[in-house]
């Protein structure tokens, strides 16, 4: 083949451009640190980064709606608690009280005490959360109960019947969880409603002990109340439970996380050794096809001809 | 025949003369090295008429020719029509993915992805956005970070679309600029139909004016870039040029013979390749780029029916296309508050709680997945046809060039060859000199 001056040319120029576009390639790489800047880079891999990138989203809204449930839990947990120490208490009271040794004074002073217990209880059903009562099925703007005579619930069912939403939390893709306690299914409505829970029992018990009924009080009533302190135990070991059941999804989607991130990096993410590695070889060129190109381009038969 | 004794003296001046025009023709190769489309030329020579005498001592005695010298026949241009016509095929090919390339690079840069800023980071935003909602079902801030969000992914959704048909009007106006009478085809065919009757002139008297065919040549090869053209070599070394449509072989007359034919591409489609080719593909309406916009049309439009479904209201309205009318409807821009998270009490996150949901839905995350994966899938396609193209193009370049192109090394050897041969004839003329001085000067001068 006949090589001619503008080949020589042509072929350098063309070589140079090459290696600069190659070197320019490997600079943003090696400055954004992403083996993939752009989508045409690896239509492939762009297009699982984005959807590792949304799972990734999707991911930290999970755990931080698990915070934000765990705290509500928490709260919970605690109101529970004191309402299960009052219930202890109206227990005490109610063994004192059903003795046949107390008298109308002690037993008055007994159902004087009950009446601060069962205003305790509901302070406890009043409990809020980051300024939502969080035993009031959805009514989250207004306690549950009002302190004083009237015992009827305030609230809404959402939560205890199965048919109206409760507060529900999204713990993982498809995954919800109903978090919420509703007051009423241990506390109930009170003497006027019959329905046999807590406040009834305790008003109850309040009444029976003014009215200096011994054998009321040794008779139902303390099976009653027992009652309410298993329904009360029952509802707190759900309550754990679930508590239980968001610390697992924490740790799993903490693990998922972590397995996405390095999935992310790997897909996406440049090897630094590799990119400055790379880097050094192409500049390495470059320079060697700027001299042999100064070389070739300049020399010809005019140097040796006199 | 006697020979006459000057007839060395003319010997050696067509001699000279031929050196001469040799060197000319070098120092014009030099001088034109770097000239776009020019060939090499070369002096052809042929020895002059011999003539024809009579010698006492041959054999038969019929006679012998004596070499009268040397003449320059022509000049003519060292090229080869078949290379040229394959980098025309090939330089077609290039330039048509290289449109297509340019083009779809600025729609997949207003993608932005993967990124901060892309459609995706907002998607991932605006559904932890009702997400946080949901556990704050009645706070205002959340709401209005719904808001914000919403109205961020409304940006993304109308930047992107409106970057893109940025794209596609650009690529449009461009193939205009080449093909709409008065365009850059019109202006060589022009051209070309002016050469074409000067050259025809030319050749009639029996001179090659290969300058100026280099210089119809270099047309061709831009015409070429902008669409596949066919060449018809008429007989007076006039050409008949046309476009000629890459799928239907329909051809579309640029220059006739001394007339320039061109008068803006068809009405109906066309795909001519090349260029034109290229920029069509991608912008014209049902191109690359329109797939693109309903693309996003439908990913808006799926967006605002899910999450409209999802609310059990208007929160997004739509008109037509989706993609660049998609916005959060009016009452709940001006009110936030006025969004309902739930069918309960204040509570209640049902709602908001189908919104956040819809993360990963197959209609608008994976749609978009899929989209990305698409635009970044043609391009990459395209870039790398693209650098196929450019490497055949370059190699037979390489081989027009080999053949066409001024090699330094050999014009200054054809320089040295040229000027020993001048000295040497201009010798054996004062050697003829001397030789007559000899006879006409000392001959006859006996007693003198």
């Amino acid at each position: 083949m006949r090589i001619t001056t503008s080949m020589v040319q042509r072929n350098v120029l063309a070589d140079l451009n090459m290696l600069s576009n190659k070197l320019a390639k490997t600079q943003s790489k090696a400055a954004s640190q992403k083996e993939i800047t752009r989508p045409s880079d690896d239509p492939f891999k762009a297009s699982q980064a984005v959807g590792l990138r949304a799972s990734l989203g999707a991911n930290e809204q999970y755990i931080r709606n698990i915070e934000d449930a765990t705290g509500w839990m928490d709260s919970t947990e605690s109101a529970l608690d004191s309402i299960s120490g009052f219930l202890n208490r109206a227990r005490d009271l109610l063994l004192q009280g059903s003795t046949d040794t107390a008298d109308v004074t002690s037993r008055l002073a007994l159902a004087g005490e009950l009446d601060q217990i069962i205003d305790g209880i509901k302070q406890s059903a009043n409990a809020s959360y980051g300024g939502r009562y969080i035993m009031g099925g959805t009514e989250i703007d207004n306690p549950p109960y009002e302190v004083g005579p009237n015992d009827a619930y305030q609230g809404d069912e959402g939560g205890l019947d199965p048919a109206i939403p409760g507060i529900v939390r999204e713990v993982g893709p498809g995954v919800t969880m109903t978090i919420n306690t509703v007051a009423r299914e241990l506390l109930g409505d009170g003497q006027a409603a019959g329905d046999d829970k807590l406040l009834h029992v305790l008003r109850d018990i309040a009444d029976h002990l003014r009215a200096n009924d011994g054998a009321a009080l040794r008779g139902g009533d303390l099976t009653r109340l027992d009652a309410q302190v298993d329904k009360l135990l029952s509802i707190r070991a759900r309550n754990g439970a679930q508590t239980n059941r968001l610390e697992a999804a924490t740790t799993r989607l903490d693990q998922i996380s972590l397995a996405l991130t390095t999935q992310l990096s790997k897909t996406e993410d440049a090897d630094i050794a590799k990119v400055m590695i790379d880097f050094n070889s192409q500049a390495a060129a470059y320079q060697a096809a700027l001299r042999a190109g100064a070389n070739i381009v300049q020399s010809s038969l005019m140097d040796f001809l006199r | 025949m006697p020979v006459s004794s000057f007839f060395g003296l003319q010997t050696t001046l067509r001699g000279l003369i031929a050196q001469q025009r040799m060197l000319d023709t070098t120092g014009h190769n030099i001088a034109n090295a770097a000239t776009v489309g020019y060939s090499r030329q070369e002096a052809t020579l042929a020895a002059t008429r011999a003539l024809q005498i009579t010698v006492s001592g041959s054999i038969n005695q019929v006679g012998a020719h004596l070499g009268a010298g040397v003449d320059v026949t022509g000049f003519r241009r060292i090229r080869d029509q078949f290379l040229d016509a394959q980098y025309r095929a090939q330089n077609t090919s290039l330039n048509d993915w290289k449109a297509r390339a340019e083009a779809l690079d600025s729609a997949e840069l207003s993608l932005a992805e993967p990124g901060e800023n892309g459609i995706s980071a907002q998607l991932t935003k605006f559904w932890q956005a009702w997400s946080d909602l949901s556990n704050a079902p009645n706070d205002e801030a959340a709401k209005q970070a719904v808001v914000q969000q919403a109205q961020g992914l409304m940006d993304s959704i109308h930047s992107v679309r409106a970057q893109m048909v940025m794209a596609q009007e650009g690529a449009m106006g461009q193939y205009d600029q080449i093909a709409q009478p008065g365009g850059e085809v019109s202006q060589i065919a022009t051209e070309l139909a002016e050469l074409n009757k000067v050259i025809s002139q030319h050749l009639v008297h029996g001179d090659a004016p290969n300058d100026l065919m280099d210089r119809r040549d270099v047309l061709l090869d831009k015409l070429s870039g902008y669409g596949q053209i066919s060449v018809e070599q008429l007989a007076g070394g006039s050409l008949n040029v046309a476009f000629v449509d890459a799928t239907t072989g329909t051809a579309y007359p640029i220059v006739s013979d001394q007339t320039a034919e061109w008068a803006g591409p068809p009405a109906g489609g066309w795909s001519p390749g090349g260029q034109m080719g290229g920029l069509l593909a991608v912008a014209k309406p049902g191109g690359m780029i329109d797939g693109y916009l309903d693309s996003i049309d439908s990913l808006a439009d799926n967006l605002a029916t899910a999450v409209n479904g999802a609310y059990g209201g208007t929160f997004f309205t739509t008109g037509a296309p989706a993609g660049a009318t998609i916005a959060v409807a009016a009452p709940i821009q001006a009110n936030p508050a006025s969004i309902t998270s739930g069918t309960g009490g204040p509570g209640s996150n049902d709602l908001a709680l189908a919104i956040a949901q819809l993360q990963g839905n197959a209609g608008i995350d994976g749609a978009y997945k899929a989209f990305v994966a698409k635009v970044g899938g043609d391009l990459n396609e395209t870039t790398r046809m693209q650098t196929n193209a450019q490497i055949l193009t370059d190699s037979v370049e390489n081989r027009r060039q080999s053949v066409a192109g001024v090699s330094m090394d050999e014009e200054m050897s054809n320089l040295v060859r040229f000027q020993r041969a001048y000295q040497a004839s201009a010798r054996a003329m004062s050697t003829m000199d001397e030789m007559l001085d000899v006879l006409i000067n000392r001959t006859g001068r006996v007693g003198l």
